[in-house]
């Protein structure tokens, strides 16, 4: 099984995220506010932007109806530098206005104070 | 695409000035009423833009925290060198410019001749690969036209930016612009500003705008034709920038359509309103909707030919279209015609241009 440490768990507050490699992959590693580490391939799957120069941020939810925003999920959304798109760290970095499809993602492992990514 | 294969020639790049740094090339007492009297141009977009950075690429922001743009020396490293780009276009980023501005026609006449002075000095004659657009505040029509007179003839100028107004483009009032253009050599750029036509309001969201942002250029292409520009004024091109494509075989069958029921209104007309688009006008391919090979070449086949479409990417904008990503991979000789051959044949301008 391949796996590597790609940073330190001090490297990364919660809500942030860091370009790193992965053999000679670029990825995206992403701390939750919950403190979790969730690693994708660091590519928008739109038109291939460095997701890693986007936001963490929240969304706006379909709770929401029109005249009434209804706005959570801080600190769980990753949106692409380039065009916005929106994608879902805890659902297996699926794209909020589609679903089906969704960033390549990695298994993450904390070790001590390393971030290990594996496949 | 192998990009060392292809060639580009891309036809939408927004170069962006702040105002301390074209207060040099402002005239007085216009530069006072800037340094002096805090004088900033009148916004009109009533929404955040709700992407990541605003109206730019996230990752476009100069690392010295100035905004995307503003620095050539970037620039050639995120877009030009990179991509290796073979020309590209200017087409501004209309703050500060006159695109928008509405009122003090003095002001506007000021900052376009500003602004082109800057564009001149600090991006065509430090890049051999970027041409520009002519800027003109057209509400002071003849003022537009001596500016037009004046930087028009630089050689790396190759098109009039005229802003969208109130006033359809078709209106005699803009033909003395036009035949200064056609004197010159120079293309006309219609490029979305803010607020397209839109019954005089803003819709309520931002995608709503962003959306119908082709609806305005229908209206001006459609008032063209029919009030017999093209005719009159046969060197004339017209580049239809960011306003995407789909809509062009639609246009192109309802104009035709109508001309054949009511010729006897516009009997001026020579040609057939999709002949005339076919051979004086041209449009830019971003944003492009993420299409298949087989909707992609659908179009092309309802345009009734690939030489309208012509490559951009809107560096450095939100919605970027990439040259790898944007398009669907087509065959190489389509390819050479819209990422490069089909712009070099427009403008005449540009080295290797055709006749047209």
């Amino acid at each position: 099984m391949k796996e590597q440490v790609v940073c330190k768990t001090t490297e990364l507050e919660p809500g942030e995220m860091k370009a790193a490699h992965f053999g000679k992959q670029d990825v995206l590693i992403c701390r939750t506010l919950d403190g979790e580490f969730y690693a994708f391939l660091n590519q928008c799957t739109h038109q291939g932007a460095p997701l890693d120069k986007g936001m963490i941020c929240g969304a706006t939810t379909e709770d929401s109806t029109p005249g009434d925003y209804h706005y959570c999920r801080k600190g769980e959304i990753i949106r692409c530098p380039w065009h916005g798109r929106e994608f879902d760290i805890k659902d297996e970095g699926r794209m909020l206005a589609n679903p089906n499809k969704r960033l390549a993602s990695f298994k993450v492992r904390v070790e001590n104070e390393d971030v290990i990514v594996y496949k | 695409m192998g990009k060392e294969h292809i060639r580009i020639v891309d036809t939408d790049i927004h170069e962006r000035v702040q105002y301390k740094d074209i207060l040099k090339y402002l005239d007085e007492p216009f530069k006072h009423y800037i340094q002096n009297c805090h004088w900033v141009q009148e916004k009109h977009m009533p929404y955040t833009q709700p992407t990541v950075a605003g109206v730019d690429r996230a990752d476009a922001k100069i690392p010295d925290g100035k905004p995307a743009g503003t620095d050539l020396a970037f620039m050639q490293k995120q877009l030009l060198d990179d991509i290796g780009h073979e020309f590209g276009i200017l087409t501004s980023a209309l703050d500060p410019s006159p695109s928008s501005m509405h009122g003090w026609y003095e002001m506007a006449t000021a900052l376009a001749s500003a602004y082109n002075n800057w564009q001149i000095e600090e991006w065509l004659e430090r890049d051999e690969r970027l041409y520009g657009s002519v800027h003109i505040a057209a509400q002071d029509r003849d003022a537009a036209v001596k500016e037009i007179n004046r930087v028009g003839s630089h050689p790396k100028m190759v098109q009039v930016l005229l802003p969208i107004d109130d006033i359809m483009w078709g209106d005699p009032f803009y033909h003395p612009i036009f035949e200064a253009a056609e004197k010159h050599n120079l293309m006309i750029g219609m490029h979305h500003n803010e607020p397209p036509v839109y019954y005089g309001k803003w819709p309520r969201y931002f995608i709503e705008w962003h959306t119908l942002i082709s609806t305005a250029h229908m209206k001006q292409v459609t008032n063209m034709i029919f009030n017999g520009v093209f005719d009159k004024f046969p060197n004339l091109g017209l580049m239809m920038i960011e306003g995407g494509f789909t809509w062009v075989p639609h246009i192109m069958w309802k104009m035709d359509q109508q001309y054949r029921d009511l010729r006897h209104e516009v009997p001026w007309l020579k040609r057939k309103p999709s002949d005339i688009f076919k051979e004086q006008i041209r449009v830019t391919t971003q944003p492009a909707e993420e299409l298949t090979k087989q909707e992609f070449m659908s179009l092309i086949e309802q345009m009734g030919t690939d030489e309208i479409l012509c490559f951009s990417t809107d560096y450095p904008h939100w919605d970027y279209d990439s040259p790898t990503r944007a398009l669907p991979n087509l065959d190489l000789e389509l390819k050479k015609k819209i990422f490069a051959e089909n712009a070099k044949s427009f403008y005449p301008k540009l080295p290797n241009s055709k006749e047209f």
